[in-house]
């Protein structure tokens, strides 16, 4: 019941983590004169919608006492998201080494 | 109905809204704060706010005919609970019965002084405290008289305004239209105690849903003669009031034992309190009420179908959308208070039974149909002809879970429909339920992967746990 209580928080911080890094990353691709083209743009916005609902999924599975829910769904969203990651990394890169 | 679907649909409850900003349930408390800050001043601007109307997600959709085939012209009326299999006279040897009650009372024995747990003295001493107030066999009776509470004044010590008429206070009878009526009492309801209403209007169909031996007379007032079995409505349009009563989802985690104890009973003891309240409520407005009780009215899941609550499913109990099977009761008061009725509801629920069967599968007693399609049955005595669904076997459920195993919820708990509400997942699978029915077989090999609707864990109990974590009346606080 604590653990309800107070997961509100752990949704504030997720929300801080999360800004921080996207202010982050977006610094680190201006500096690298990097600006997403629209199918990386794609990934990266479905990679993130994922990834919230993954973390969602895992946390709600936890409250309602389904741990093996929230460990499969890190499994069933993780490997999509690890996926589109790898390919937006890959992109990204490629044109990275060929600028 | 004055409100179209449109603007049905598009209500969102203040849960929904944080569920879809991502939020979840912590933050439901702050929403909370902010509702209350804003508070409601009285009933009518509760009445007004979304709050009360009827809330269907915008998957589940309004349907003229329930998604269950009734047969309305050779629709069978039953005649009374003292024809169901809990009559000893309704059995074709009522030896049958005995023998299971004796091996039910001899199996509770032995568990006591084995100290099984789950099932020692602390745990059958808390399933007859929560079972109190429920009535019939409990011996401690509170449920509603046939024509309405007993609201006799109490000359030593009673509240000013307690139990009072509009007679009594020299006004009028409440006068509304039937979608204001509607949304007052689907206010009050919520207040006293019911997760969700409906209301069908009692016509030549619905009439069939109520117990044979009601009969209706030209009677200004409707009365009973319990002694002759004799129970009279007033031959005047009447609609029914019906009420989904919730049951601990946390409780049936302990299923089958202690689900006894805390989930079911105390639903069916809740469900009496909220029906006396609910015919006080009526009556306070210048209102009939009758019935209310959990045996005194008819076919409650057919009244679930008819209101829209929910749809028939496999195990022949109500689905909710909503709920799902966890639901001990669904509660119906006759009144004369003219009401908005509320349609029955498609959310692809009856054709996921099809491709399911988890129900039937965790069935110990194998009590339920495995026939893929619903089929016109009841032929048994117990039974009643009329309807195209899964006609159960209760003797065998009976025989097993009143028969000296602790008894068995299993059907209700592992239900997909059955979960908690904090997952936005689960909605995104009822929406796929309710419009892509080809992925029904996938949803439901899904499901088992994911480990929902397991096998109960008998050994575990609640007695170890910090009582503080416990939800109040175990009620299931993942849904306001
Ligand atoms: S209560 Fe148990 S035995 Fe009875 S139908 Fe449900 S699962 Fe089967
Ligand atoms: S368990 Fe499956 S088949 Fe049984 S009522 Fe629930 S959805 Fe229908």
């Amino acid at each position: 019941m604590r653990l309800v209580s107070w997961i509100w928080f752990w949704y504030v911080l997720v929300g801080f983590i999360m800004g921080g890094g996207a202010v982050l990353i977006w610094n680190v691709l201006k500096k690298a004169s990097l600006m997403p083209n629209w199918y990386e743009w794609i990934l990266l916005v479905l990679s993130f919608i994922t990834f919230m609902f993954m973390g969602q999924t895992f946390i709600a599975s936890f409250q309602e006492v389904e741990p093996r829910a929230a460990w499969l769904s890190l499994f069933f969203m993780g490997v999509p998201i690890l996926l589109m990651a790898v390919g937006l990394f890959r992109s990204l890169n490629k044109r990275y080494i060929g600028n | 109905m004055t409100k179209s679907k449109k603007e049905y649909h598009s209500t969102t409850s203040r849960r929904d809204f944080m569920k879809m900003l991502g939020v979840g349930a912590g933050a439901v408390g702050l929403g909370a704060a902010g509702v209350s800050a804003g508070g409601f001043k009285d009933l009518d601007e509760m009445m007004a706010s979304p709050l009360a109307e009827r809330h269907l997600p915008f998957w589940v959709k309004e349907v003229d005919e329930p998604t269950v085939k009734i047969d309305w012209d050779n629709f069978e009326m039953f005649p009374g609970p003292e024809g169901t299999l809990f009559n000893p006279a309704s059995w074709e040897n009522p030896k049958d019965y005995f023998d299971i009650y004796n091996r039910n009372i001899a199996s509770t024995k032995k568990n006591v002084q084995d100290n099984v747990p789950g099932l020692s003295l602390k745990d059958r001493a808390l399933a007859d405290a929560n079972c109190w107030g429920w009535g019939g066999r409990s011996g401690a009776d509170l449920s509603a008289p046939w024509a309405g509470a007993d609201v006799k004044a109490n000359p030593q010590w009673e509240h000013p305004t307690m139990y009072y008429t509009p007679e009594d206070y020299g006004v009028p009878k409440h006068e509304g239209t039937p979608e204001e009526n509607s949304r007052m009492l689907r206010t009050a309801g919520r207040i006293m105690g019911a997760a969700d209403m409906g209301f069908v209007k009692l016509d030549e169909k619905t009439k069939k849903l109520l117990w044979g031996k009601i009969t209706f007379e030209n009677v200004e007032k409707g009365y009973a003669e319990p002694e002759k079995n004799k129970f009279v409505l007033p031959d005047k349009d009447l609609w029914a009031v019906c009420s989904v009563i919730p049951q601990s989802l946390w409780m049936q985690q302990y299923t089958e034992r202690m689900s006894w104890a805390s989930s079911n009973t105390m639903s069916y003891s809740r469900a009496n309190i909220y029906a006396n309240r609910l015919s006080v409520f009526l009556r306070g407005l210048g209102y009939q009420a009758y019935g209310g009780n959990t045996e005194s009215i008819g076919r409650l899941v057919g009244f679930g179908v008819m209101s829209g609550m929910g749809e028939y499913g496999r195990a022949g109990i109500l689905v909710s959308p909503q709920y799902g099977t966890n639901i001990r009761t669904v509660l119906v008061t006759i009144t004369d208070m003219p009401m908005a009725v509320t349609k029955p509801i498609d959310a692809g629920i009856a054709k996921f039974c099809q491709a399911c069967k988890k129900c039937g599968e965790m069935c110990p007693s194998g009590a339920i149909s495995m026939e893929e399609k619903p089929f016109w049955g009841g032929d048994a005595a117990w039974q009643a002809k009329g309807i195209k669904g899964w006609y159960m076997d209760s003797k065998k459920c009976y025989d097993f879970m009143l028969g000296g195993e602790p008894d068995c919820s299993r059907c209700q708990t592992v239900c997909p429909f059955t979960k908690y509400d904090e997952a936005v997942l689960h909605d995104l699978i009822r929406i796929s339920i309710a419009k892509a029915p080809a992925l029904d077989s996938a949803i439901r090999k899904m499901d088992d992967v994911f480990g929902y609707g397991k096998e109960p864990d008998t050994k575990k109990t609640p007695w170890e746990i910090d009582p503080m974590d416990i939800p109040l009346y175990g009620l299931d606080n993942s849904r306001s």
